[in-house]
Order: structure tokens, then C-alpha cells, then sequence
């Protein structure tokens, strides 16, 4: 006998199924996975690329090499060879001398390519009109901050002395793009050219010069780039990228890139859980088809393979119709923004569109073989005994095949280990917890209904009759309800604490090196122009020196990402305060805090607060011996609380606060942040006038830039808000309409017995209520448990019951159950029941 | 002997169930010739289905051996088994087994195209005329009543030409009238295309048109009722 290809039997046999409309569910559950994951890819990779390249202007590049020592010429060679843009610079102290002062500055020599990213803003004088600028410093040429030209006493056009060399200096430097992560220095800035370097000779072996590379260009090649430098850093060599450039933008970025990953995450869930049912339902109803077709001839493994190739083919269809669908609502959506996202945004690449195939085949994969080879085990025999069903696959083939599966996903959405496992395990966890919680409410209830009504009787009866069926079930509603809730309940933290983070009112402004004698004058002033302040902290410059009478080590593993912020902060100065006070944003881990009113005996050792991270990367406890020096002195001071300090706000933050009185005999100016309204901004000009010696940070644009990338991250963040839902409410049909078949046949038999249709309506509105109520309360306490160990363990959030969502969700489930489920099972009241039984039978 | 196309020797079919073991089948031996037919008939839980299962190759006896064909089914595996099947037997079932999303056409062209015919369309055509159902090809199952969807069944069951034909209760789920028109046409065609004919019933008068006829009680054959 000659048989045809099975590929074309099953091809065959596929169409025909179409056509009959046996394959709608399963086929729609698996074009939602995919056309959700792709168009979450491709939307957050757009979105994200955008936001990366805003990000990249606080960076002045995408990436940057620094050194303390010249980088070699191959770290320049390789860009070159990678196709990437670069710049060179230096950056180092120098005294800038003018006729009448001399002054300490922080001086970066750049090329004509500097910056990469961003742009330059100068001025014609100290706070005039400021202009964007494409150009650098001309040779011969410097730009200088306005404070020096206080400083020094000199205007635009003059020159000043910088080693050797005498430079002019030509405009007034009001921005630098990579200035940004740096608010606390507190020397005036000066930019010059690179070509006027060896003249001014203050270059010299063993000098404390910063030779950064920075480059920019093409991602793969950036990433090509990445992978080739990092094994070759040297310990005093450093890569930053884009997440480094700016705090608050970068903490922003990763914030919401975890989100958009968490989201994707439960939409993959989501068609899981779909597929997964539908599935189960489309092996249900071809147990008889694969007895028959072994009547008939066919062997087990062609059965298998038969299904098989249909699972592939439906595979197929759906990916390439997903992808299309997701480049659609892909499309169509950044059509509805247009307004709102930058002109030209990033095109996108292949690999969203990758994820979405991939999506879909390892939902089939891991969610419908394990049914699917149920049907290879259906006997011959069932043909004439019907109640022969398959041995089920193995529950540790199913489960584990769908877990690993998600886990791959998950891992390839969060690129993070550690979110995925916790994920994994607690949800597999919570499942189990859950299910059990399921059989138990089910068996407590059904103590309760033998006295209830025939309607409640008959509609908890259909859930009673299999609680493990039931379980399942509610498991399944539950985990949809579960995805949707904690991505709405993430987002709405997301969002909130991006409002706090810039309020509207914000500091703006950041003024250093105020007097102490001026303190009083200085806040009226403030006062008189209307500004908002914060405290003002005294600030005296000190370097930590060693850690319990061990010279600190000022060389760090590179290996060791955590201590990088050790490192950065002890090989510069500190900006060391007192204050008598916890700031208001600032969190005690550990010790206590001073008393108010402490005097200590002048013997005593001074007391130091140290910020948690600092003392987490420096390996420093309570109790330990910090040594500093001060203007050539040293100072000992003993560790008395650990505090966690909000870095996100734009409000002076320090890593070391003594206590009162501990820093006295130093000297000490003084700091603080304010807002002020744009329009006020005139007055600025009148108080650098009554305060000569105090240094004016302009951060508005800075923060302009910030909540304009916040702005957009909150957008992206509610659409995919809006797309997991939607799509948890289709897969919620679709599973629900797996669920349906019996249902129906069950209410046919019903009504033959003579029950009416209001009660059958009843029963049924019963039963749909009351596993969505259960389903509700079980999302609740999954969505609690999952947010709380995100929270903790990936989001660094705190966590709080959402009291709220106790109350909505499961009387919101049950409705949409209800309904859903009450419209589904409709035919029931309308065909004739007979009709119904001779299906189902 | 030697035209025999089924040869049961002396089969067993013990299951066990919670209790004891139960013994369904109890040392049948039959023999039945190519292109006669043969009613098995017996009370509910005769064991006659049980009987008809290890016949077709659907089952596999606890002991004694089924020739089917030529070739021991006691032997072959199951795959060869299915193999065996597609290629000589075709059944009949009580409760049809059409399948619902194909039509009534493709529910024909099935096993024909599983033996990889060319012409399955065209065959299936033909039958579907030959039992009367040429107007309904079209239509799904559901749409079709109990005696239309047997007779697609019975359709379908000659199309790969089998040299055997079990049927299970085949009148089983329909009313007389349309029972009696049913084993008319499985009568007729058993005739025109020379095929071995054995049907499982209990009705007396289905039986009574089997050439040979046997009876079952309580997993025994009784004897050769013709």
C-alpha cells in the first residue's frame, strides 16, 4: 500500500478542521501569544532605543573608556575597526591664573568630535541667552563656567594662564552633556581643546589626569565592541555605558525596562495558559479521531507524528500572522503617539520578531505537545468502548516541559537570572499553594451548598463534581487575573514613584560654596525671590583614607560591579557635612542617630552616619574606624549608623554625615538645592551679585530632559498596560470557551429532564459567579505574594498590602465570569437540547 | 478450513478488576470463511464486543491466538496490527464514528487517502451515491440523522475495500424502519463486493440474515446457531 506523505495527509486533515471551526480557539490563543510578544518587542525595543540614545546625551556618548593611565591605541583601533564614532579627552585639575586671582578648576581638553551625544551650550557672558553649539573651543581658545569668571575676575575675552600656555577665553560654558552625573564638584569647569595640551605642559608622568574614550555609533557594533574591551580592562580602566551616565535616568531606564519585561512576561504567561487549554481541549476532541485513524490503519507514531504535524502547521500560521498582526499594532500605535514620542524614532531590528516566533513555537512546545501526546496513547479499542481514555503524559513531562519553557522566555524577556528563578519557583509555589487552596474552598463550600437552593445546588455542583478539574480551572482564571493585577499593580507604583521622584517643584537649582557668615543673608535672599529651598548643609571637602587604621584600597576587583561606587567614591574628594538631623529623605538601616542636643566630650572619637551602598561596597559595619583627611589634617571618626539615602530626588545627598561639632575647626561653605521658577530666573543675577563667592548649578534643563524621558517610559509602561489586559480578556474567552463543551451538554440534559430555563440560568450564573469570586481571591493572593518578592528582591521597592485590590478584584472576576460564562454557555437556553447531546456524546 | 479468512483458537480475555479477576471471553474457538457472514449474538455483557475486539486486532487475548488474513495477530504488534487493519478490515460501529469536522465526503475519503488513493474524491463519490447520500456530501454529522450518519459510516467502511467487515451493533442507535434499511444496504453491498461479513448484535432478526450465526453467554460460545 502506498501511503501519502503524512505532511500532506495532515495539511489535509488541518484545512478541513478550519474549515469545521475546531481549530479557532487554539488557533487564536496562539496568534494572541505571539502577536502580544511581538508587538511588546517591538514596541519597548523602539522605545527603548530612544530612550537609550536621550540617555546616551548625560553619557556625552554611548560608551566611554576611562583610565587614570593613557588608554592604549588599540582601545581606539578596535572603534575604528567596529565602525564607531570617537573622541578623545583629558580631564584633570589645574590652576587657571589671571592677572589679579588664581583658581583650582576642573579642566577637560577635548576634540573636535567631543560630544558624541548631546550638545554644548554656551553663552556671550555670565548669564546671558545661552546657545546650543556644534563646535569646541577653537586652539588657543577655553570656555569657562560663569563662577570663574567671578573667580577670577575676568570677562569673556580675556585671557587666563593654564600652565604654560595662555588660552583667551572666547564664551561662557553653561552645559556640558556629560556634566550631568557630576553635580557635586566643586571646582569651577573649564573646557579647551585638545591640540593646546602639550603647550600648557601640566600633563606630566604620575599627574591625576582622567583619559576617557568615548564612542558611539551602531548598536551591534557597540555591543560587538563591549564583549571585545571587557576582558581586556585593566583594574584601573572603566567601561560605562548609558545606565551609568545619570542616576536618576538610569535607575528610570532599568525600572521600566523590568517592568516592560515583567509585562511581557505575563503576556506570555497569559498564552500559556490559553494555549495550554485550548490545546487540552483540541486533544480532548480528537481522542476519537486518533482511535479511528488507528481502525484504520495507522500506527501510534504516525497518529503521533499526524498531530504533530498539525501542532507545527497551526504553529506556522500563527507566528506568521502574529508577526504581521504585532507589526501592525506595533505600528498603529506608534501612529497614535506620534505626537508624544520624539520625531524619529529608532527603526526596529529582527530580534523582536525573533522573540515572537519564538514565543509561539515554545508555547506549543511547553503548553500543547504535552497534551497533544495524550492522542498518540489513545487505544484502537476506544472505537468500541468509549470510555477508554488515554494514560496521561507523565505530570512531570507537562509541567516540567511548560516550566522550562517559560523559564527560557522569561529569562530571554528579563535577562536576569535571579528575576527569573525567584519568579519561577515562587510561582510554581504559589501555584501549588493556590490549588490547594482551591480544593480546600471548594470542599468547604460544598458542606455549605447541601441545604442551598436546587439553583446553587446544580451550579456548585458542576464545580463540586471534579474538584480537581475545578482546581485547574480556577488555578488558570486565577493566574490570568493574577498577570493582569500585578502588571496594573506595578505601573501604578512605577508611576508614582517616578511623580515623587520630580515633583513639579523639583529643585532646579543647586548652589555651592555659600559662606557660613552669609548663612542667614543667604536664606533671606532666597526667601525675598521666592525660592524653595532645602537645608542648607555645611560642606567641607575630605578623602577617606583608611578603614580601621588599613589604608583603603583604591584599587578594586573590576570584576566586582557593586564596589564600583566604592571605588569612584574614595579616589575623589568627599563632600563631607554635620548635621543634627536625619535628612527627611534619608533612612536609618542601622545604629541611631545622635541626640539632638549632644555635646560630646572633646576627647571623644567624632561619630560618622555612612550611606548604606558606600558602606555595602567598602565591606564597612557599625563600629568600624574611618580615617579622613581634611586640609592636610587627619580625622578619625567611628561609624554610628548606616543610612539609605533616596538618590533619585534632586535634593543634596551625602555619603558621610558627622555629628554636630565633630567638623569644627575646618573649614566649611555651605550647600543646597532650590526651586525657582523659570520666570524668576532674573532674579539669579541680583543674588550672584549680593553672594560673589557662591557657585550656581543650573539643573532645570537637566531636569526638563529627565521628565521628558520619564514622560515618555510612563506612556510605554500604560500601553503595555493596556495590551496585557486586553490580552488577559481574550485568553480569558478563549479558556473559558475551552472549558464550555460539557457545560453545554450537561445543561442539554438538564433541560430534557424538564429543568426551565430560568433556573438553568440561575445555576449557571451561580456556577461562572462563584468561580470567578474563587479565581478573584486566588489572583489576590498570588498577586500579593509576586509583587511583595519583586519588590524585595528585583525592584528594591517597598511593599505594602494593596487593600484596594482585596475588594476589586474578586468581586470584578466574578462578574467578568459571570458574564462571559453566562454568555457562553447561551446556547443552552436557545438550541434544542437534543441537538446539544448529540454532540456531546 | 483452508478459505478460512478468520481463525479464533481457544481465546481467553481475563481483566482484572478491583475485586477478582473476571474472566470475559472463556476458550472461544471459531473459524469463519471468506465471503460468508456471521452474527454474533448474546446478551449484554456476553462478552460478544469483547469477542469482536480480539477478532479485529483492537485487543489482544489474555491467551489462544486470532489468525486474521493469514497472519497470526497474536504476533504482530500493535503497529503491525494497525497495519494489518488498514489494509483488510473495515468496521461499523453503533454510534457511527464519523468525524465531526470533516464532511460527509471526507469522512468517506479518509481511509482512501490514508492508503495514499489518488482517486479518493472520486470513490468516495461513487459510494456516497451508493448508499444514497449523494445530495448530503457536503454536510457535517450533526447535520445528518442517525440512519444518514450510518450510512456514511458503512460508506466509508467499503471504500479501501476490506476483505473483512466487523460491525458493532450497526442498528444498534436507530429506530426499525431505519435499522431494517440499514442491514439492507450492509447485506447488499456485503454481497456485491464478496467481503467476510461479521456483525455483533442483539437482534434476533439482523442475525437470522448472517449465513452463520453464534451465541454467546456469559463469555462462552454456545454453538453454531445456523
Amino acid at each position: 500500500m502506498n501511503r501519502p506523505p503524512l505532511a500532506r495527509l495532515a495539511w489535509r486533515l488541518l484545512r478541513r478542521e478550519w474549515r469545521a471551526g475546531e481549530l479557532t480557539v487554539l488557533l487564536g490563543a496562539l496568534l494572541i501569544a505571539v502577536t502580544i510578544s511581538t508587538a511588546i518587542s517591538l514596541f519597548t525595543q523602539r522605545l527603548e532605543r530612544s530612550m537609550t540614545d536621550r540617555a546616551a546625551e548625560f553619557l556625552g556618548a554611548d560608551l566611554v573608556v576611562s583610565s587614570r593611565s593613557p588608554l592604549p591605541d588599540s582601545y581606539a583601533e578596535q572603534a575604528a575597526v567596529n565602525d564607531l564614532m570617537l573622541s578623545h579627552q583629558l580631564e584633570f585639575s589645574s590652576v587657571m591664573a589671571s592677572d589679579s586671582a588664581m583658581q583650582l578648576s576642573s579642566v577637560k581638553a577635548v576634540d573636535a568630535a567631543y560630544p558624541l551625544r548631546g550638545e554644548l551650550r554656551i553663552s556671550r557672558s555670565a548669564f546671558a541667552e545661552e546657545t546650543a553649539t556644534r563646535c569646541v573651543p577653537a586652539a588657543g581658545e577655553i570656555w569657562v563656567e560663569p563662577r570663574l569668571l567671578n573667580q577670577l575676575g575676568v570677562q569673556v575675552g580675556d585671557s587666563l594662564e593654564v600652565g604654560y600656555a595662555t588660552l583667551r577665553i572666547s564664551a561662557v560654558l553653561t552645559h556640558e552633556p556629560d556634566r550631568a552625573s557630576d553635580f557635586y564638584s566643586l571646582t569651577p569647569r573649564v573646557l579647551m581643546n585638545l591640540d593646546d595640551l602639550d603647550a600648557t605642559g601640566v600633563v606630566q608622568p604620575g599627574s591625576r589626569v582622567t583619559y576617557r574614550l568615548l564612542l558611539s555609533g551602531e548598536r551591534q557594533a557597540l555591543e560587538r565592541y563591549r564583549n571585545w574591551i571587557e576582558p581586556l580592562l585593566a583594574v584601573n580602566q572603566r567601561l560605562s555605558g548609558v545606565e551609568d551616565g545619570n542616576r536618576q535616568v538610569g535607575n528610570a531606564l532599568t525600572r521600566a525596562n523590568q517592568f516592560l519585561g515583567l509585562a511581557s512576561i505575563a503576556a506570555i504567561i497569559l498564552a500559556g495558559v490559553a494555549v495550554a487549554l485550548s490545546s487540552g481541549r483540541f486533544a480532548l476532541r480528537h481522542f476519537d479521531s486518533s482511535a479511528l485513524l488507528r481502525c484504520m490503519g495507522l500506527q501510534r507514531r504516525q497518529v503521533l507524528t499526524l498531530f504533530t504535524l498539525q501542532l507545527l502547521y497551526i504553529g506556522i500560521i500563527a507566528t506568521v500572522a502574529g508577526l504581521a498582526l504585532g507589526l501592525l499594532v506595533q505600528w498603529g500605535l506608534m501612529q497614535l503617539l506620534a505626537d508624544l514620542l520624539p520625531p524619529r524614532l529608532p527603526e526596529p531590528g529582527v530580534l523582536p520578531l525573533l522573540v515572537g516566533a519564538a514565543t509561539g513555537f515554545s508555547a506549543l512546545l511547553g503548553f500543547a505537545l504535552p497534551p497533544l501526546l495524550r492522542l498518540g496513547n489513545v487505544a484502537p479499542l476506544r472505537v468500541l468502548r468509549r470510555d477508554l481514555e488515554p494514560m496521561p503524559v507523565s505530570s512531570w513531562l507537562i509541567y516540567g516541559l511548560a516550566l522550562a519553557v517559560l523559564s527560557l522566555l522569561m529569562w530571554q524577556f528579563t535577562g536576569d537570572l535571579t528575576i527569573t528563578l525567584a519568579m519561577l519557583f515562587g510561582g510554581a509555589l504559589a501555584a501549588l499553594l493556590l490549588g490547594l487552596l482551591a480544593w480546600l474552598l471548594l470542599r468547604a463550600v460544598a458542606g455549605k451548598l447541601r441545604e442551598a437552593s436546587l439553583a446553587w445546588r446544580l451550579g456548585s455542583g458542576e464545580l463540586l463534581k471534579r474538584p480537581t478539574a475545578a482546581a485547574t480551572q480556577m488555578l488558570s482564571f486565577g493566574l490570568i487575573f493574577m498577570c493582569m493585577l500585578v502588571v496594573l499593580i506595578l505601573r501604578t507604583e512605577l508611576l508614582s514613584t517616578w511623580q515623587n521622584q520630580l515633583p513639579d517643584d523639583a529643585p532646579n537649582h543647586f548652589v555651592l560654596n555659600v559662606l557660613p557668615a552669609e548663612q542667614q543673608a543667604f536664606s533671606q535672599a532666597l526667601e525675598n525671590i521666592g525660592a524653595r529651598s532645602a537645608p542648607l548643609y555645611p560642606v567641607t571637602p575630605g578623602r577617606l583614607v583608611s578603614i580601621n587604621g588599613e589604608p583603603v584600597r583604591t584599587e578594586v576587583s573590576k570584576e566586582d560591579g557593586n564596589r564600583d561606587r566604592g571605588t569612584r567614591a574614595i579616589n575623589r574628594d568627599l563632600s563631607l557635612t554635620w548635621a543634627a538631623e536625619l535628612p527627611a529623605d534619608n533612612q536609618l538601616r542601622e545604629g541611631q542617630w545622635w541626640p539632638a542636643v549632644a555635646a560630646p566630650a572633646p576627647s571623644a572619637m567624632a561619630r560618622v552616619s555612612i550611606e548604606a551602598e558606600l558602606a555595602d561596597s567598602l565591606g564597612v559595619t557599625l563600629g568600624d574606624r574611618l580615617g579622613f583627611v581634611i586640609e592636610g589634617r587627619t580625622l578619625d571618626a567611628e561609624v554610628s549608623s548606616v543610612r539609605s539615602v533616596e538618590w533619585d530626588n534632586f535634593t543634596p545627598n551625602f555619603y558621610m554625615i558627622f555629628a554636630p561639632g565633630d567638623l569644627d575647626g575646618f573649614p566649611a561653605t555651605l550647600l543646597t538645592s532650590f526651586y525657582l521658577p523659570a520666570e524668576q530666573r532674573v532674579a539669579l543675577r541680583e543674588l550672584n551679585r549680593q553672594f560673589p563667592a557662591m557657585t550656581l548649578l543650573e539643573v532645570g534643563p537637566l531636569l526638563a530632559q529627565i521628565r521628558d524621558i520619564l514622560r515618555q517610559v510612563t506612556l510605554a509602561v500604560e500601553y503595555v498596560l493596556l495590551f496585557v489586559l486586553l490580552a488577559g480578556m481574550t485568553v480569558l474567552f478563549a479558556a473559558l470557551q475551552a472549558t464550555l463543551d460539557e457545560r453545554l451538554y450537561q445543561g442539554a440534559l438538564l433541560r430534557t429532564l424538564g429543568a426551565g430555563r430560568a433556573l438553568l440560568r440561575r445555576a449557571s450564573w451561580m456556577e461562572f459567579l462563584l468561580l470567578g469570586l474563587m479565581s478573584g481571591l486566588m489572583a489576590v493572593v498570588a498577586a500579593e505574594l509576586a509583587t511583595w518578592a519583586l519588590y524585595r528582591f528585583a525592584l528594591n521597592l517597598d511593599w505594602a498590602p494593596h487593600l484596594l485590590f482585596w475588594l476589586l478584584t474578586p468581586s470584578a472576576a466574578a462578574l467578568l465570569i459571570g458574564c462571559a460564562g453566562v454568555w457562553g454557555t447561551r446556547a443552552v437556553l436557545q438550541q434544542s437540547p437534543m441537538r446539544l447531546i448529540n454532540r456531546g456524546a | 478450513m483452508s478459505d478460512a479468512v478468520v481463525i479464533a483458537r481457544h481465546l481467553s480475555k481475563v481483566v482484572t478488576s478491583s475485586e477478582a479477576p473476571l474472566q470475559i471471553l472463556d476458550d472461544v474457538s471459531l473459524s469463519i470463511e471468506r465471503s460468508s457472514s456471521l452474527a454474533i449474538v448474546g446478551a449484554s455483557g456476553s462478552g460478544k464486543s469483547t469477542l469482536l475486539s480480539l477478532l479485529a486486532g483492537l485487543d489482544l487475548p489474555s491467551s489462544g491466538q486470532v489468525i486474521l488474513a493469514g497472519e497470526d495477530l497474536t504476533a504482530l504488534n500493535e503497529d503491525q496490527r494497525a497495519t494489518l487493519r488498514g489494509r483488510e478490515v473495515g468496521f461499523v460501529f453503533q454510534s457511527f464514528q464519523l468525524l465531526d469536522s470533516l464532511t460527509a465526503l471526507e469522512n468517506v475519503m479518509l481511509p482512501l487517502e490514508l492508503a495514499g488513493r489518488s482517486d479518493a474524491r472520486e470513490r468516495a463519490s461513487e459510494l456516497l451515491q451508493r448508499v444514497g447520500l449523494e445530495a448530503r456530501r457536503q454536510h457535517y454529522p450533526q447535520q445528518l440523522s442517525g440512519g444518514e450518519q450510518q450510512r456514511v459510516a458503512i460508506a466509508r467502511a467499503f471504500a479501501s475495500e476490506p476483505s473483512i467487515l466487523f460491525a458493532d451493533e450497526p442498528t444498534g442507535n436507530l429506530d426499525a424502519a431505519t435499522g431494517e434499511r440499514i442491514s439492507d444496504l450492509l447485506f447488499a453491498l456485503n454481497r456485491e463486493r464478496g467481503t467476510t461479513l461479521v456483525l455483533v448484535t442483539h437482534d434476533a432478526q439482523l442475525a437470522d440474515r448472517c449465513q452463520h450465526a453464534v451465541r454467546m453467554q456469559a463469555g462462552r460460545l454456545l454453538g453454531d446457531d445456523a
